[in-house]
């Protein structure tokens, strides 16, 4: 009787913490999908995958680390593995140095007075390998570094070096003017 | 324009994007019913392996009878070698559930995990899958050869769609070995990340 008690309990206080999570992080959690998959249809199916791999973990949630970066990790891990069944060949997918070399597409064209737009900062994002989408995607989420290190499990060093790179990368391609964004 | 404030110009993008927020628990319980029946039609299709060699030991020993005794015991092997992969390709498949621990690790460390994952679950599915696959076609060849020379009935009318097969299977080794070794490349690259993290190897 009473173990069935504290079951329910532990049924509700799970559902409790998905509301909870689910009002405070549904937002983010879409963009993070959109981040990872470009098409509409298997984007909602991403979604909803995050959504009921979270509600399965939460179950579990102890507190050990903060709420939101346990609801990133399992979305980035939820989203990470998508990536790597759906595409098992990684070759069309790039790391930040690998983009940085890429030359920038929209300075020296009509394009580089075009408005910025959420279709090219999705595409570049869309390009690259899982590890550095976290790291930009929790940039872009107005991580810090330290949460981002939480996050992905890369080094304060490692992380700050890539947002740098973000930074360069980003301005590049949005403005065209990269090399004095050192 | 300075570039502090350039760069928050794709923040700004990114944090006003219009992003389609409704899902509910009653979705949510449907998802994992539908997850669930996606698992089995996977586990179904691990079916394919033993379902080809036993069609292959069943066809050549009825229909090609003088030759069961020389080739029965490959055929015959190359069953059994199929459902002893059932249960290694099952026990990979079933892992494909998310590890509880998976919020207390760190991206990298997951990710490194789940590419080692589809590595070991292409290794299974050659070796277990294929291998067998192979044996028993090779198996029905060499029987409808040797009966070729008796009758010249099905082989050499059969040899162009069996020629297609061979380079089907071809094709699809080659293509599985590929992308084998793009996911061992990205391994060693995640761990020489996890190196650089621990500060074994300092970047230059």
């Amino acid at each position: 009787m009473g173990g069935t008690e504290s079951i329910s309990a532990a049924h509700a206080s799970q559902d409790d913490l998905y509301r909870e999570v689910s009002e405070e992080f549904g937002a983010s959690l879409a963009r993070l999908a959109g981040a990872y998959e470009a098409d509409r249809e298997k984007r909602r199916d991403l979604i909803q995958d995050i959504h009921l791999q979270l509600w399965r973990s939460l179950q579990g949630y102890d507190a050990r680390c903060s709420l939101r970066t346990w609801v990133y990790r399992v979305a980035h891990h939820v989203a990470a593995s998508h990536i790597i069944r759906e595409r098992r060949i990684f070759s069309g997918l790039v790391s930040l140095e690998e983009l940085e070399m890429l030359p920038d597409k929209a300075s020296g064209s009509p394009a580089a007075e075009r408005r910025l737009d959420l279709h090219r900062l999705s595409t570049l994002i869309q390009r690259l390998k899982p590890l550095d989408r976290q790291v930009i995607v929790s940039y872009l989420e107005e991580m810090d570094a330290v949460s981002i290190g939480e996050i992905t499990g890369l080094s304060p060093a490692s992380v700050a070096m890539r947002i740098h790179r973000i930074k360069r990368i980003l301005a590049q391609w949005f403005q065209g003017g990269g090399n004095d964004a050192k | 324009m300075p570039n502090e404030q350039r760069a928050d110009i794709p923040k700004t993008i990114w944090l006003n994007q219009p992003t389609e927020v409704n899902v509910t628990p009653q979705l949510i319980r449907r998802r994992s019913v539908e997850l669930r029946g996606r698992t089995r039609r996977r586990l179904l299709g691990t079916l394919a392996g033993p379902a080809a060699a036993a069609f292959f030991y069943v066809f050549g020993t009825t229909q090609l009878a003088p030759l069961q005794e020389a080739l029965q015991l490959l055929f015959a092997f190359a069953l059994l070698w199929s459902l002893a992969g059932l249960y290694f390709l099952h026990k990979g498949m079933w892992s494909a559930e998310m590890p509880g621990d998976v919020a207390l690790t760190a991206g990298l460390g997951l990710c490194l995990r789940e590419m080692e994952r589809q590595r070991d679950l292409l290794r299974r599915a050659l070796l277990w899958s294929l291998g067998p696959t192979v044996l028993g076609l090779g198996a029905f060849i060499a029987a409808l050869a040797m009966a070729g020379t008796r009758d010249r009935g099905m082989f050499p009318n059969g040899l162009p769609f069996l020629i297609l097969v061979f380079l089907w299977l071809a094709g699809y080794l080659v293509l599985r070995l590929r992308q084998q070794r793009e996911l061992q490349r990205e391994i060693d690259e995640l761990h020489e990340i996890e190196k650089e993290n621990r500060g074994l190897t300092p970047r230059p």
